[in-house]
């Protein structure tokens, strides 16, 4: 292990809403910031190479794979993981709900993924149509169910959301 | 009968909340003070005879503790389910290139991959063992002390020589099915440490603890008692986390190091090491006499089953009992062989050895109906097996057959009774109205023993204990894979008991804290825990009625033993229960580029009575993903033993693009007399048919029959310009 990769470098962002400041080794992954560092399991790593989605967490609003992102790189950013998802009344938030509701969850470790990846969607297509739901889940393998469940959860969740506005 | 409060109804899953918190903590999750990180030397050739190990360079890397070889392994050098013939670490010769050759532990997973790297192993390079056939030879170099014939079986019943000179229509084909990988989402993980009192404890992703227990003390040399296993929650295994993974890995390293330690596979580590469902090459020819009885089948059926035995013998004894599908057949011969070669490793996989045969007789029974021009459906109805027929291999029938009633039902669903409309009309399920758009509709009929079959011990012992405040507590060993098992054993407990469900818990899969209700396999758990629970309650009622409850409330523990056929034909042969399926699938076919979509699967299952219905419906649409992918796109492929694709990038998982939104699950409840509130089980059934149906369906749109899994877009092309031709 060269010297090089051994090197430190302090980075400060947003977690959930609450200010974290650490020094990381320049090569780490987010993932492992997460999960071994911040004591964060709730991602998950079903692949590492950015092919299955079970990592992804939202940074400054976008669903990223936290197996593929430098862990430097969320300096001065604002990252959600499932773990920041309740509400503020400490409840399970609204997609959450609809994903246990639906029975959208087996062995569930795809789950907080496809949550994260459909907190993003949501965010940005409050209403979308279910061809958009499996697209915006393409990229979240689950090997348990056969997506429709999950897909009827987003849905539920879109329209509960709607309600609420 | 009482109306039901719990069984049957859709509760939510006792631990989804858990789930969508992220707060459930999963194998790979766990960490704990001060714990070393291991990994594994893994081979560098699909067969080598190993001629020395240097782990000094390894050792010297700043942090690692330990470098273990074969010699650090105290007790039994060597596990399996069935046949020990697995080295824990390989000492003289490695077989595939999964083996594990050596372990480091370190204080950082850097510095052990570090090391692991610097391990140097020479070998002498062998020559791979890759064709079957070839290994069967009798001057082919033994993988094994006896040969590389893992295990052999021939049955009969009647003569086929008979049926065939009798028959009409003869069909003869070669069917050839790959190895696939179960990809559950989370890899083989676990962590090892000493309890507080001594015992050496696995926390890991098993399927079946006592027996990882087992496995783990004959390898370390310790007594039972001496080791702990723990396995109640995991990402998804199907079979695929059987066998020892990562178990008895972790508990050497705790042993010679005394501190904890932790494991987690890679993905391609993960798709290298642990068993597969077997690649298959299967010769069939079946007969059918004008009027369109079945008169003959006759198979040869090979499995490959790599380099060591886990259940190759078993899942080979299934492929012959399920060889000629739920029909009743008067001439049967069917030959088998499960042969040991460098290709991987193959083990259990959802289905066992039904879902390749099933992929071969039901292709078969299409083609057989085409020949006599009668309707597929109307073929499988009229020579189904009935309750006190004799199945293929010569025994009786003795439970419900539900067979038939999953045909009648999947003929009264709207996608067969309707498929020449879907088939013309592009309304429903529209993508293009273009000429070169071709639709087809298939079917395939299935059944699947339940529970390990006769000769193998097959028992569930639980512990119920109702506590003062009215709460009830289910103790199983079976894992939560994800199938949902502990919700219906709430569900269960909590209709007998008179409690709702939010008063009842499930602890799972603890070899100190429950008893042991054996694997969680065969489809078995359901029914198996589920009857153990019903007499438990009995029994937990009676005290009640008798004293008090104090303040440590009751407990009471009852063994469940499964009912066997009252012949034995081998290993696990044959079932006394099963369970049976039809499914219909519609499929699309682009001419021009020979991609393929799914537009629709209906399901027929008979599982007897659905007690979770969510997770009834949850597992069927998940089968029917598997389903497809076998069908269409997943191989683990290799080239002279070595893996060509060990990651999610080539290793294609069907997607949410390439599963149908129009899935419609059907139960067919034939209530089982012997079953918990008459169920049995659909983990199995519920995938093993959705592939022959999709390559019925392709030749309804196509006119051709695949007989080569995974049928892929350029295979569709090639056909259709050889059919031009
Ligand atoms: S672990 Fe990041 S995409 Fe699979
Ligand atoms: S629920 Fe198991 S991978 Fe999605």
């Amino acid at each position: 292990m060269g010297p090089e990769r051994n090197m430190k470098t302090e980075i400060a962002f947003t977690l959930n809403g609450f200010p974290v400041s650490l020094s990381v080794s320049a090569h780490k992954r987010l993932l492992d910031v997460l999960r071994y560092d911040l004591g964060l399991t709730g991602t998950k790593e079903g692949c590492g190479e950015g092919e299955c989605g079970a990592c992804t967490v939202i940074v400054d609003g976008r669903a990223v794979n936290a197996c593929l992102y430098p862990a430097p790189e969320v300096d001065g950013r604002r990252v959600v993981t499932i773990e920041g998802l309740m509400d503020p009344e400490n409840e399970l938030s609204v997609i959450q709900k609809t994903f246990v509701q639906s029975g959208a969850i087996q062995c569930g470790f795809c789950s907080p993924g496809m949550i994260m990846a459909t907190k993003a969607l949501l965010d940005e297509n409050p209403d979308p149509t279910d061809e958009e739901i499996r697209a915006a889940l393409l990229g979240n393998l689950c090997r348990c169910t056969g997506y429709v469940q999950i897909v009827e959860a987003v849905r539920l969740a879109a329209e509960k959301l709607e309600k609420r506005r | 009968m009482k109306a039901l409060k719990t069984v049957g109804r859709r509760p939510r899953r006792l631990d989804a909340e858990a789930k969508v918190l992220g707060e459930l903590v999963y194998p790979s999750d766990r960490c704990l003070e001060g714990m070393l990180w291991v990994e594994v030397v893994r081979s560098a050739h699909p067969h080598a005879r190993i001629e020395s190990v240097d782990t000094s360079a390894a050792a010297a890397v700043a942090g690692v503790v330990c470098v273990l070889t074969a010699k650090d392994v105290p007790g039994e050098n060597a596990f399996g389910i069935q046949i020990q013939d697995m080295p824990v670490l390989c000492h003289d010769r490695v077989r595939y290139m999964g083996d594990a050759v050596a372990l480091v532990a370190a204080e950082s997973r850097a510095a052990a991959r570090e090391a692991v790297a610097r391990v140097r192993v020479d070998y002498e390079v062998l020559e791979p063992i890759i064709d079957p056939e070839q290994a069967m030879q009798p001057d082919a170099p033994a993988l094994h002390p006896g040969g590389n014939i893992l295990h052999r079986g021939h049955f009969q019943k009647g003569d086929v020589e008979v049926g065939f000179k009798k028959s009409a229509v003869i069909i003869e084909r070669a069917y050839q099915v790959p190895m696939m990988d179960h990809a559950y989402l989370e890899t083989e993980a676990g962590v090892s440490y000493y309890d507080d009192s001594g015992s050496l404890t696995v926390e890991s992703c098993g399927q079946y603890v006592y027996r990882d227990q087992t496995q783990i003390a004959r390898a370390l040399g310790l007594p039972l008692e001496k080791v702990r296993v723990t396995a109640p929650y995991t990402g998804g295994a199907f079979g695929g986390k059987d066998e020892i993974t990562v178990q008895i890995h972790l508990a050497l390293v705790t042993y010679h190091t005394k501190r904890p330690a932790k494991m987690v596979l890679s993905r391609d580590e993960s798709i290298v090491s642990h068993t597969k469902r077997h690649p298959a090459r299967m010769w069939y020819k079946t007969g059918a006499s004008k009027s369109g009885k079945l008169l003959a089948v006759w198979c040869r059926l090979v499995s490959d089953t790599g380099a060591y035995a886990s259940l190759g013998g078993p899942v080979l004894n299934l492929m012959m009992e399920h060889c000629a599908g739920p029909y009743l057949v008067p001439n049967v011969s069917v030959d088998g062989f499960a042969v040991y070669t460098n290709n991987g490793f193959s083990g259990a996989f959802r289905g066992f050895g039904c879902t390749q045969a099933c992929v071969a007789i039901e292709s078969q029974m299409d083609l057989m109906a085409r020949a006599l021009r009668r309707d597929p459906l109307a073929f499988r109805r009229d020579n189904v097996l009935h309750k006190g027929d004799r199945a293929a291999l010569d025994y009786e029938m003795k439970t419900k057959v539900g067979a038939e009633a999953t045909i009648r039902a999947a003929g009264r669903g709207k996608l067969y009774r309707t498929r020449g409309k879907f088939k013309r009309d592009r309304s429903e399920h529209t993508r293009s109205m273009a000429p070169y758009i071709k639709r087809g509709v298939g079917v395939a009929s299935q059944m699947q023993g339940l529970g390990l079959g006769v000769g193998l011990p097959d028992y569930a012992e639980v512990e119920l204990n109702f506590s003062p405040d009215g709460a009830v507590t289910v103790r199983a060993s079976t894992s939560e894979l994800g199938q949902g098992a502990y919700t219906a054993y709430a569900q269960m407990a909590a209709e007998c008991m008179g409690v709702p469900l939010e008063k009842v818990r499930v602890v799972g899969a603890d070899t100190k804290t429950t008893p042991d209700s054996g694997t969680t396999t065969a489809s078995r758990t359901t029914y198996a825990v589920g009857n153990a629970i019903l007499m438990a309650a009995g029994k937990l009622r009676a005290e009640l009625d008798k004293r008090a409850v104090g303040l440590e409330g009751i407990s009471v523990r009852e063994t469940f033993h499964l009912p066997v056929a009252d012949v034995k034909l081998g290993d696990g042969l044959p079932h006394l229960l099963y369970s049976y399926g039809t499914h219909v699938a519609l499929v699309e076919v682009n001419t021009l580029t020979g991609e393929i979509a799914v537009l629709a699967v209906e399901a027929y299952l008979d599982g007897g009575r659905v007690i979770f219905r969510t997770g009834f419906e949850g597992q069927s649409e998940g089968g029917v993903a598997q389903g497809i992918g076998y069908a269409l796109f997943e191989e683990v492929l290799f080239d002279r033993g070595r893996f060509l694709n060990t990651n999610f990038d080539t290793y294609i998982l069907p997607t949410s693009m390439d599963v149908p939104a129009d899935i419609r699950t059907v139960p067919v409840e034939v209530k089982e007399d012997t079953g918990p509130y008459g169920a049995k089980g659909v983990s199995e059934t519920c995938m093993v048919g959705v592939t022959p149906a999709i390559l019925n369906a392709l030749h309804d749109a196509i006119g051709v029959r695949f007989t080569r899994l995974p049928v892929r877009a350029e295979d569709v092309l090639r056909a259709v310009l050889e059919r031009r031709r």
